[in-house]
């Protein structure tokens, strides 16, 4: 598996990010989004293929509590055939926090073999806070496989009743529920990263 | 086995069958909009004073605004002085009678106006440019208390109720093509349930473009109040020509407590011919209001025709407890696009909503999917689930996915998933090596994707989509 390059956002940050994959490279983006309370994150990641069996995985994470906000722009733009990219972007949304997620997935004509998947998936854990997600298809090619899944929800109440009548207090078992949604990303990560998403995320709940 | 036969017979002949004109002697506006011409058309209908100020003020709501260029969609530059506004068989003598060439017109598009021939159970109100030419079965529907009569009727007969509900879900400024259609609507069915009837009959709406230059701007009204019940159908053709012709409609529909809806529409205008000339812009503002608690709304559409179909029938979900449901296939072939979806919106504690989009693009075509799902602060307990396949027959075709999903309450379950994919050569040659041939096969496996879809269409209607799919799809494979 080819090695991670990972990109911390925290407080107000604006970053544009573009890759090259060239031919048969496989690269592995990791972005960490940490605004902190009244941080502005905007980060825009654009990735394109210069040769043929490209492999670009994107992961993302974002934080976002108190009066932050977290804007996301990914374009992926499958230029060359025999191409594939992941993209998995989750994130937990709190206080009066604003997020936005915008993913496009472009197969122009003839990008043929093309595989390319998308996922953005949200937790909400407040009534004052508003999440947005615009996964989008632009596909001009026939034999590709490309799809995208989008989900919105809170955290699962038999999860933590499970939790609770074990004896494990609400907070903590809060605490493992998110940690567990947010470990898909964070797994692999440098400890100082994961441990500084940990604190941000025990900030939330 | 006849079914098939039909089919195989359509296939063959490949042409859009529904694509001649009727010669009638008609009478026409000059063409080209400004004040006179909505107070001419205004007059014609002997309208109130109220109904022409609405109309007056859409009309400078229009003039001030400027076309959408948002859709993924080629649209060529439209003249709208070019356009005649109104045009209507001369009125026969006798009030009751139909012109024998109408009768003729709309028996040979399969919808009979005697009501001793019509499929037993739907009730047809025929729209012939821009009037309603014949409405079947009023009387036996009157017993119940339904009101189904064209609108320019109901503005005579019905005020009240009219003023009551009328721009209500879509107001006239709401969108261009929607101050268009307020400004210069000419007819189109309005149809009012009243509390507790579950009507009886499907109630069917049928539009036919016939003249040469003019525009169709019809608008529909439905009103099912509380616990009521109406399934209403929506069918539509045009004959072959070179030039577009312009097409602007308005469905309003407001669901009131523990009532239920279902609209289920085969569009089928001329798509225009192989080369791209020609065809139906159909640019349609379709909307519902779940305004009940336990309100029920089922959207249902099986889009084939229409050279660029812009269309979103949406559902606002502001009754608590409300649910609506959207199935749609869009079938474009040639060089059609379609820009269509669907927007659910939850004001309403615990309402629920599903999405169920099949696209499928052959030929040179463009295929959109455009929707929104949006959850307000206040609207705890929403689920929704949406479903947004495409299926690509060919390589010089597009199938595209835009979804907005906009959530403001943490007790929201939303879900959201799209794929792409092409005709699978498994099944193909599964198929193929039964004998069956290759266009078969295709129409086969399309009628199958689409299959979530057409069963939900009343049994006629079923039929007709599923003909209508594989005969679209001739001379896309191979």
């Amino acid at each position: 598996m080819a090695s991670s390059e990972v990109i911390l956002l925290s407080g107000d940050a604006t970053r544009k990010v573009d890759v090259t994959i060239a031919s048969g490279e496989s690269r592995q983006l990791v972005f960490v989004a940490l605004p902190g309370d009244g941080g502005v994150i905007d980060c825009s990641v654009s990735v394109r293929f210069a040769g043929e069996g490209g492999e670009c995985t994107l992961r993302g994470l974002y934080l976002a509590g108190g009066s932050s906000s977290v804007n996301f722009t990914v374009n992926m733009e499958h230029g060359v055939p025999n191409c594939s990219s992941r993209q998995l972007f989750k994130g937990i949304v709190a206080g009066e926090a604003r997020t936005r997620f915008f993913g496009l997935i472009r197969v122009p004509e003839k990008c043929i073999g093309t595989e390319a998947y998308q996922e953005n998936h949200n937790l909400l854990l407040s009534d004052d806070c508003r999440s947005q997600s615009l996964p989008q298809l632009e596909i001009y090619a026939d034999d590709v496989k490309c799809s995208h899944g989008a989900t919105f929800g809170r955290l699962n109440e038999d999860e933590l009743f499970y939790m609770r009548s074990r004896g494990i207090p609400a907070a903590e078992a809060r605490r493992l529920q998110m940690t567990a949604f947010a470990s898909e990303i964070l797994e692999g990560l440098p400890e100082e990263i994961v441990a500084e998403a940990v604190t941000t995320l025990e900030g939330l709940i | 086995m006849a079914e098939k036969a039909d089919i195989l017979e359509q296939l063959t002949q490949a042409e859009y069958s529904e694509g001649f004109t009727t010669d009638i002697e008609q009478e026409f506006f000059p063409k080209g909009l400004n004040e006179d011409i909505v107070r001419a058309l205004s007059a014609k209908k002997g309208e109130p004073q109220w109904m022409l100020d609405f109309r007056l003020d859409a009309l400078r709501k229009w003039q001030a605004m400027e076309m959408p260029t948002w859709g993924h969609l080629t649209i060529p530059p439209i003249d709208y002085q070019d356009i005649i506004y109104f045009a209507a068989p001369k009125a026969p003598k006798k009030r009751e009678e139909v012109d024998p060439e109408l009768i003729k017109t709309f028996d040979k598009l399969g919808i009979p106006l005697h009501e001793r021939d019509a499929l037993s159970g739907v009730a047809v109100d025929a729209v012939f440019d821009s009037v309603s030419v014949k409405t079947t079965f009023q009387a036996k529907l009157a017993e119940l208390g339904v009101i189904f009569c064209p609108f320019s009727e109901a503005v005579q007969n019905y005020p009240e109720l009219v003023r009551k509900y009328l721009a209500k879900v879509v107001p006239p400024g709401d969108n261009y093509f929607a101050a268009l259609n307020s400004a210069v609507f000419s007819d189109g069915s309005f149809c009012y349930i009243p509390k507790g009837v579950r009507c009886p009959m499907e109630l069917s709406s049928y539009f036919r473009i016939n003249a040469r230059n003019i525009g169709q701007f019809e608008r529909t009204l439905i009103v099912a109040d509380e616990g009521s019940y109406v399934s209403y159908l929506e069918g539509c053709t045009a004959p072959m020509r070179d030039e577009n012709q312009l097409h602007a409609a308005i469905v309003e529909i407001i669901v009131e407590k523990d009532a239920e809806v279902k609209y289920s529409t085969v569009q089928n205008w001329y798509p225009g011919d192989k080369e791209g000339r020609g065809g139906i812009f159909n640019f349609v503002t379709k909307r519902g209001l779940c305004r009940g608690e336990r309100s029920r709304l089922f959207w249902t559409q099986v889009e084939t025709g229409s050279a660029i179909t812009w269309k979103y029938p949406s559902t606002i979900l502001r009754g608590d407890g409300s649910h609506s449901e959207f199935y749609s296939v869009a079938l474009t072939n040639n060089y059609q696009q379609a820009d269509t979806g669907t927007k659910m919106v939850h004001i309403g504690k615990n309402t629920t909503s599903r999405i169920v989009s099949k696209g499928i693009s052959a030929g040179q075509s463009q295929n959109s999917y455009r929707g929104l799902v949006k959850v307000a602060s206040g609207a705890s307990g929403v689920r929704n689930h949406s479903q947004c396949d495409s299926l690509l027959i060919g390589d010089k075709c597009g199938a595209h996915t835009f979804p907005v999903i906009d959530c403001a309450n943490s007790g929201a379950i939303l879900e959201h998933e799209a794929t792409t994919s092409k005709i699978s050569e498994d099944q193909l040659f599964y198929l193929r090596q039964r004998g069956i041939s290759e266009e078969d096969a295709v129409a086969l496996i399309v009628g199958g994707y689409a299959s979530d879809v057409l069963q939900r269409l009343p049994m006629e209607f079923a039929i007709e989509a599923r003909r209508l799919l594989s005969v679209n799809l001739e001379g896309s494979v191979g």
